[in-house]
């Protein structure tokens, strides 16, 4: 699985017809730092079909945490299986936010 | 603490407390905030119970909107929508210069609901009212994907909403324990969240039916939550309703009920007088059974959003006084108003045919028929004296009389 970063990440050539398919279906791509960045999120689950297609891997997008910021996967996240919304949207809490609680009292102890 | 709602009680008023869908609250803040969009309207689209309408109500607060909303519960035919929409969208109220409000902003809810002959025409007259506004117009949509939806959305800025996740959940969940002062096992917030399967509301209101002044929320005390998938018969949710220790957990008895809302309402009318024995608690009881009646009425079958007013006040019939309950046997259905139904079928038919006599012959309504002339009637037939006369001009048969000398009451 490949995981992409959501605000800049790097592909392959592609040809111009594919390259308008993914700016139609919400890709934005900066010629200055060639990356390319998601800015409309309404045909994601084409995008990532798409992007898949360019890869040929399963793709994920990483999480932003609504609490600290960080970026991270959601294969990292316990409740991966049962979560309704897996990689989408990019919004999410990380473990470390979810409990911090846990983590102050274990350092207390010790 | 236990008798306020806490889905009401922490229902958020700001874009930022509403959980999740961080990207659509951006995009959605990003159109309602620019003074010249692109897009005249907004179209905010994903399943049911994830935030559109919370959403919409907290920005119109923030961004001091006036909301004009029109939803599945009203008709939206062309006409309906040009009498509503059109001057909503067009003019700028008084209110506008004399107070802080910025003006309207229409929000019609449940637009994949506009079908029907009812409805007819209902989405063109959108399309142009869109086309000529001048205050911000916001829709929503379970399924955008509707043969009729597809000129809307091409004119309208598409916002998807997505299921709140679990660790959003918890969090919230987490929030409100530490409002309530309420002590838990992280455990137990995650049972509840898992359990609730990306439905805030459901999570809420198990949360306040598990948690229990000065006790620690377990995950021993979540077990009971299996039940939440189950439908539950009539007789178990009267045991459960009856039974419960707050309004939230009546609230959670009734959601995973399979009853008819009906029948539940006669049903509890039945046995509200075996449920409680001080005539003071009985009185409050029958006083919020009475109100859940008056809102089912005015339901009817399309005012749907007075829902939450007969549900509230069913729930609290059997809140009056929780550690009063004692085990009791319960009247089933059917309910003694259909059964009473039943066996004066004959009786009020009966009736209603001596009334409809009268009525055309004295030129008045069968209810003045049935409430004035009728009792004079019977005392009038009852002397048999010179009543011939009057069968024979009121063309009565002879049932109908043995039936008027012997009624008793009505």
């Amino acid at each position: 699985m490949v995981i992409l970063n959501k605000n800049g990440f790097k592909l392959p050539r592609v040809e111009k017809e594919k390259f308008t398919l993914l700016m139609r279906l919400g890709l934005e791509y900066n010629s200055q730092k060639m990356l390319f960045s998601i800015k409309h999120y309404n045909n994601i689950n084409q995008l990532q079909n798409v992007l898949q297609d360019i890869l040929k891997s399963e793709i994920a997008f990483t999480q932003t945490c609504i609490i600290c910021g960080t970026d991270f996967g959601c294969s990292t996240c316990k409740y991966f299986k049962a979560c309704p919304t897996k990689d989408l949207p990019f919004s999410c809490i990380c473990n470390q936010c979810l409990r911090p609680k846990k983590v102050m009292q274990q350092q207390v102890l010790f | 603490m236990k008798n306020d709602l806490w889905v009401e009680k922490y229902r958020p008023t700001t874009i930022k407390e509403v959980i999740g869908n961080e990207e659509a609250k951006t995009l959605f803040t990003e159109w309602i905030g620019n003074k010249k969009p692109l897009k005249k309207a907004v179209l905010l689209y994903g399943p049911p119970g994830v935030g559109k309408t919370t959403l919409v109500n907290a920005a119109a607060r923030e961004y001091n909107f006036k909301i004009i909303e029109m939803n599945a519960s009203d008709t939206r035919s062309e006409k309906a929508v040009n009498r509503i929409a059109t001057p909503a969208s067009s003019f700028t109220g008084l209110d506008k210069f004399s107070s802080e409000i910025k003006g309207n902003m229409l929000f019609l809810d449940e637009v994949d609901g506009i079908a029907g002959n009812e409805d007819r025409g209902g989405v063109n007259a959108v399309i142009k009212i869109i086309e000529n506004t001048r205050t911000p117009i916001i829709m929503a949509a379970n399924d955008p994907d509707l043969e009729k939806l597809r000129p809307l959305k091409k004119i309208c800025l598409l916002i998807r909403f997505q299921q709140a996740r679990i660790p959003l959940i918890i969090m919230a969940l987490k929030k409100i324990c530490e409002q309530e002062q309420v002590k838990y096992e992280f455990e137990a917030l995650e049972k509840i969240a898992l359990n609730s399967q990306g439905d805030v509301r459901s999570a809420i209101n198990d949360l306040q039916g598990l948690s229990e002044e000065g006790k620690i929320l377990t995950l021993q005390d979540t077990f009971a939550l299996s039940l939440r998938n189950k439908n539950i018969s009539m007789d178990e949710t009267l045991k459960g309703y009856f039974a419960a220790k707050n309004v939230a957990e009546v609230a959670s008895f009734l959601n995973s009920s399979d009853a008819e809302y009906d029948d539940l309402l006669m049903v509890i009318g039945d046995n509200v007088a075996r449920r409680y024995t001080d005539i003071v608690e009985l009185a409050k009881a029958y006083d919020y059974l009475s109100q859940a009646d008056v809102f089912r009425g005015r339901i009817g079958t399309e005012n749907w959003h007075l829902f939450k007013y007969f549900y509230n006040n069913l729930a609290q019939v059997a809140a009056v006084n929780p550690e009063s309950y004692k085990p009791f046997e319960f009247i089933t259905p059917p309910p003694i108003r259909v059964i009473t139904l039943f066996w004066t079928k004959t009786k009020r038919t009966m009736l209603a045919s001596i009334c409809t006599k009268i009525g055309n012959q004295c030129h008045v309504s069968k209810y003045e028929a049935k409430m004035i002339y009728v009792p004079y009637l019977r005392l009038m037939l009852q002397q048999k004296n010179k009543t011939n006369t009057l069968i024979e001009w009121l063309k009565l048969t002879s049932e109908e009389v043995t039936f008027l000398t012997s009624l008793k009451m009505f």
